[in-house]
């Protein structure tokens, strides 16, 4: 690990002061990320932020039916709130499998929607693109864990954040602190494609902190499933959050968000268009699912995650509505 | 012919081992917890590369960082040719772990860079560069028995399928190392993670010319070799060159990454197996093509396995590629011969139509005659009858009859075989002082099997004492020799001389206090730590000691004729649950029946069957060394994509122990390896059954699980 300058403010002021200054800054909160890629020199910050002092980022709070969780607010806390469990099990659910129990007990929610990718080339130093001599290592390697949507462009890892599938389902905005002040956008506007291995997969500017997330008032039934090899620590192959608002039992609006398939969470804009308007049955949830792998584009590895992205839907439109089929018999 | 006491206190029984307190709170200090006053930290540069010239090294930079106290060459420029990544190039030692490894980094070498050879696939394939000299792969002679082209074509039922397994690698919770201290110019203390002190005690001799009354190795406990830690290796004897270049003890352990890279691996396996069998369910011919790769060394297993085929062809080819090179893992061999074998026999059982438990039984060999007089076919069949039990087979069916929903249960069994013989030439000391305490002594280590206390075990039941009354004394190279801690042999090796040395001490205790007790010796016996005469208490145990005056008692204990012996059998039931929706594998229920001969302590018998299942479930659904073709790199060198199972995913497991008259009269025979070999098969069985399709390339991931449903989908 290169050696670097460390603070840690107390403030968000003095956070964004010292996010802002010249040179490569890295914020430091649970560390469950940020430390690794540092002892594998894959990021050497010449200044690194720790964030957990400012207690200000932390805690999650009420307001006229919305729900604000601080960027700082452990994901334990998440996992152990009422409020999350009962009204935005889609959340609850996707947190209480990241990791494991000491993971939940450092990573935070900041930090969770903020890692980088897990992609074995980015991680074995290789850049984020993992391009060499004009051709990307992943499309001739091993990409079983790759992308299967987008992957026409040369960003092939998959976002590797399990929240903010299920914030962005929940039409959750990110409330980001900078030198300029404040400003909040969707928490889907966090994350972009990167065309370049210097570019980052995250739309943060230099000096900005992310403060918080809102889900807002309004919300509809929710649900994630996630499919994963190992019960203990292991990372989503793919997984899917669903919100769905209804008019009786009919669905009104939908949204359909997928973790695991492209470098940005997915938002399944088919499978949206498919399940408004009607029941959400095992025969609608089957189209709806199928909708949802169309136009994917597997690499050499990764055709397996077609099954998976049809039956994550599936199942998290069905478990929304209180059926979980699979668990009979 | 010497033999084990007939009825006994505590050899058999459940019994705690000594140093588990202290494992489990961790007060342990294991050799990579060890800490010598002024010691240095030492980190090893590895090539980045899998495979190349080192063209130039140039190792000053590190010299010139701050805190650095040696820095080493272990490649030449010029002369040396990288064949793997992770290969050693330079050794550094600092005054802090991160000073040290900055400094690894400083070092400067130019690589020439030439074309790889990473996997299999791209060793074997058309134009692969040529990546070692004698070529990539090495064909092997076809071994053959009878004429099995013509048996063939007398079988009703015939089954051809490819099955395949992965490199595996070692991955010990306690990395590779040692620390070693010079205790003046020729006299050295080095603390090793090591399956055998008087190994990494030779290789110091060997390198350092010095006397080798003047090596001490020490492995008071250490965490987990599996056949990985028989020598002090390159980076040992690194850390040994540096200590005394430096002038201060180093520590050199592996980091996780180039644990994966060279601490060891177990070869793959393929095998494209013909095996025919008549309609009422007798094998009659085999024919096999197999390959597999230990980096550039052999890959061979055993096959046919278990049963008899009476005609049989079998040749193996071995491939080489750029890659860490394997080294022996828990029953080499074993578990690779068991997979396909056990694969082949269900296909072929399911095509017949035939319960796979009783085509198994069918094709035992009549007589399978083991040491003792033992035929193993008659206790595969206790087995078997008693797993079945145990699991329920009763409940098994055909294959695609799991269940409606898409969460498919299925049921899955497997044999396997191991010698866990022992060496007829080790010793133990028995020192019994006049206080009363008691130490035994030899030369060999604990590597988590429970050594250490199955050896007081045995002198606490000569003596009639409780078992932390005995110090057993062992992970010293300077002690009376020792058995190497491998191929189940520790518990063979050792137990006799132990019980050897016990019995001498206390008859030389008798013969010095029966005088004074005006008995005669043959009067004398010891109980619950009094010394009887015609079986009535006389003296505590103490008060006899005390008689021995300023003399102790020290007697060496040698191997006899009796007390051990070898080859033994098992079967493992698995039951899965398979989501055909997701591909996802859960275990319900794993069931392991073994014998092994006289059992001196069940608990860590019973701890040795766990851990073996354990390695072995791994091994079915999780474990693979992923080598990326393009870069040569090893793309999961850590333990988060190199996947290992979490408490979470052990299922109930079901450990019996084959414990009759005859299998104690055999006397010791070691458990070590032979529990983990047939769990992966038996899984992989399961998952058949469950699904109604051979999901032929371990581990049972979702990939393969959903791959393997695909491609029979697409065949339907």
């Amino acid at each position: 690990m290169k050696a670097f300058a460390y603070l840690s403010p107390t403030t968000p002021e003095d956070a964004v002061k010292a996010l802002a200054a010249p040179g490569t800054v890295e914020a430091l909160s649970g560390g469950t990320d940020l430390i690794g890629r540092m002892k594998d020199y894959v990021a050497s910050p010449e200044r690194v932020v720790y964030l957990k002092d400012v207690k200000a980022l932390a805690g999650i709070v009420e307001k006229d039916g919305a729900t604000a969780i601080g960027a700082g607010t452990r994901l334990v806390d998440l996992v152990s709130s009422a409020t999350i469990r009962d009204r935005l099990p889609a959340l609850w659910q996707a947190t209480t499998e990241v990791g494991t129990p000491q993971i939940r007990n450092m990573a935070t929610v900041g930090g969770n929607l903020l890692q980088r990718p897990r992609c074995w080339y980015y991680r074995n130093g290789f850049g984020l693109l993992a391009m060499k001599d004009g051709k990307s290592l992943v499309r001739a390697g091993d990409n079983r864990y790759h992308a299967i949507f987008m992957t026409d462009g040369d960003a092939l890892f998959v976002n590797p954040s399990s929240l903010a599938v299920p914030l962005i389902a929940l039409g959750a905005t990110a409330t980001i602190l900078g030198p300029g002040g404040e400003r909040t956008v969707p928490v889907e506007q966090l994350y972009r494609v990167p065309k370049a291995d210097a570019d980052r997969e995250q739309t943060l500017a230099p000096g900005e902190l992310l403060a918080a997330v809102t889900v807002p008032a309004g919300v509809g039934k929710n649900a994630s499933y996630e499919v994963r090899q190992k019960q203990a620590h292991d990372w989503p192959l793919v997984m899917t959050s669903v919100h769905l608002k209804m008019d009786g039992d009919s669905v009104r609006e939908a949204r359909v968000v997928l973790y695991g398939v492209a470098p940005i969470p997915w938002r399944s804009e088919a499978a949206e268009k498919a399940v408004v308007g009607g029941l959400v049955t095992r025969e609608r949830a089957e189209a709806v699912a199928k909708a949802a792998a169309e136009g994917a584009k597997p690499l050499s590895n990764n055709g397996y995650k077609v099954a998976l992205v049809r039956t994550t839907v599936k199942r998290a439109l069905l478990s929304a509505v209180g059926d979980r089929y699979w668990q009979e018999g | 012919m010497a033999s084990w006491p007939e009825s006994t206190r505590l050899i058999g029984k459940s019994i705690p081992r000594l140093d588990g307190l202290a494992k489990a709170s961790g007060r342990a200090k294991y050799p990579s917890d060890i800490r010598p006053e002024g010691m240095l930290f030492g980190v090893l540069l590895t090539s980045p590369h899998a495979n190349a010239k080192v063209k130039a090294l140039d190792l000053e930079p590190a010299r010139a960082m701050p805190g650095v106290k040696g820095v080493i060459a272990l490649a030449t420029a010029g002369e040396t040719n990288v064949i793997y990544q992770g290969q050693e190039i330079a050794a550094v030692a600092a005054e802090t772990e991160e000073k040290a490894r900055d400094a690894a980094r400083a070092i400067k070498v130019e690589y020439e860079v030439l074309p790889h050879v990473v996997t299999e696939r791209q060793s074997t394939a058309e134009g692969a560069p040529k990546a070692f000299a004698a070529g990539n792969s090495r064909p092997g002679r076809a071994q053959t028995a009878g004429k099995p082209d013509e048996a063939m074509k007398g079988a009703d039922a015939t089954i051809e399928a490819t099955y395949e397994l992965p490199v595996i690698t070692h991955v010990c919770l306690e990395p590779h190392g040692l620390t070693a201290e010079w205790k003046g110019p020729d006299s050295i203390t080095v603390y090793a993670s090591t399956q055998s002190v008087m190994g990494v005690a030779n290789d110091m001799v060997e390198t350092f010319g010095v006397d080798a009354s003047k090596v001490k190795v020490l492995t008071e406990v250490m965490g987990g070799g599996f056949g990985s830690k028989f020598n002090a290796d390159v980076w040992g004897i690194a850390a040994a060159k540096l200590a005394k270049e430096a002038g201060r003890p180093v520590r050199m352990f592996l980091d996780r990454a180039q644990e994966h890279l060279i601490g060891g691996n177990r070869p793959s396996a393929k095998a494209t197996i013909q095996l025919g069998a008549t309609k009422d369910g007798k094998l009659v011919a085999m024919t096999a093509e197999t390959s597999g790769t230990g980096g550039r060394g052999g890959s061979n297993f055993p096959l046919p396995y278990v049963y008899h085929v009476p005609d049989r062809t079998r040749s193996h080819t071995e491939v080489f590629v750029n890659c860490g090179g394997s080294r022996a893992m828990r029953a080499p061999g074993h578990p690779q011969g068991c997979a396909v074998m056990e694969a082949a026999m269900d296909d072929l059982a399911h095509k017949l139509g035939i319960n796979p438990l009783e085509f198994r039984l069918k094709n035992l060999a009549e007589t399978d005659m083991v040491a003792g007089g033992i035929n193993r076919t008659e206790i595969y069949h206790e087995q078997v009858r008693r797993g079945a039990e145990l699991i329920g087979w009763g409940r098994w069916k055909p294959r695609g009859q799991g269940g409606d929903g898409p969460v498919k249960r299925g049921l899955g069994m497997a044999l396997h075989q191991w010698g866990g013989g022992g060496a007829q030439d080790k010793q133990v000391a028995c020192i019994v002082n006049p206080d009363g305490s008691v130490e035994l002594r030899s030369a060999t280590q604990d590597i988590g099997t429970g050594a250490r206390t199955i050896l007081a075990i045995i002198a606490a039941e000569v003596f009639g004492l409780e078992v932390g009354r005995i110090r057993s004394n062992i992970g010293d190279s300077t002690f009376p020799p020792g058995q190497s801690s491998g191929g189940s042999t520790t518990s063979p090796s050792m137990a006799p001389p132990c019980f050897d040395a016990a019995v001498k001490a206390r008859d030389e205790l008798f013969r010095r206090i029966a005088p004074g007790l005006e008995a005669a010796v043959e009067d004398l016996a010891l109980k619950d730590g009094q010394v009887l005469v015609k079986g009535e208490a006389r003296l505590t145990w103490e008060q006899a000691c005390r008689k021995l005056g300023m003399m102790p008692i020290n007697v060496v204990g040698v191997f006899a004729q009796g007390l051990s012996s070898t080859g033994v059998g098992g079967c493992q039931f698995a039951e899965v649950t398979v989501d055909v929706e997701t591909g996802v594998v859960r275990l319900k229920k794993i069931v392991a029946v073994q014998d092994t001969g006289l059992i001196l302590d069940m608990l860590t018998w019973r701890s040795q069957v766990y851990g073996g299942v354990i390695g072995g479930l791994n091994y079915g659904l999780f474990e693979e060394r992923i080598m990326d073709e393009p870069t040569g790199v090893m793309l999961n060198p850590d333990m988060e994509m190199y996947k290992l199972a979490g408490a979470t995913d052990i299922p109930e497991i079901v450990v019996e122990a084959h414990d009759t008259p005859e299998m104690r009269a055999r006397g010791v025979i070691g458990v070590g390896e032979p529990p983990t070999i047939s769990t992966a098969a038996a899984i992989g069985n399961a998952v058949a059954n469950a699904i109604g399709v051979r999901v032929p390339k371990w581990p049972m991931s979702p990939m393969n699980v959903l791959d393997a449903l695909a491609a029979a989908e697409g065949k339907a």
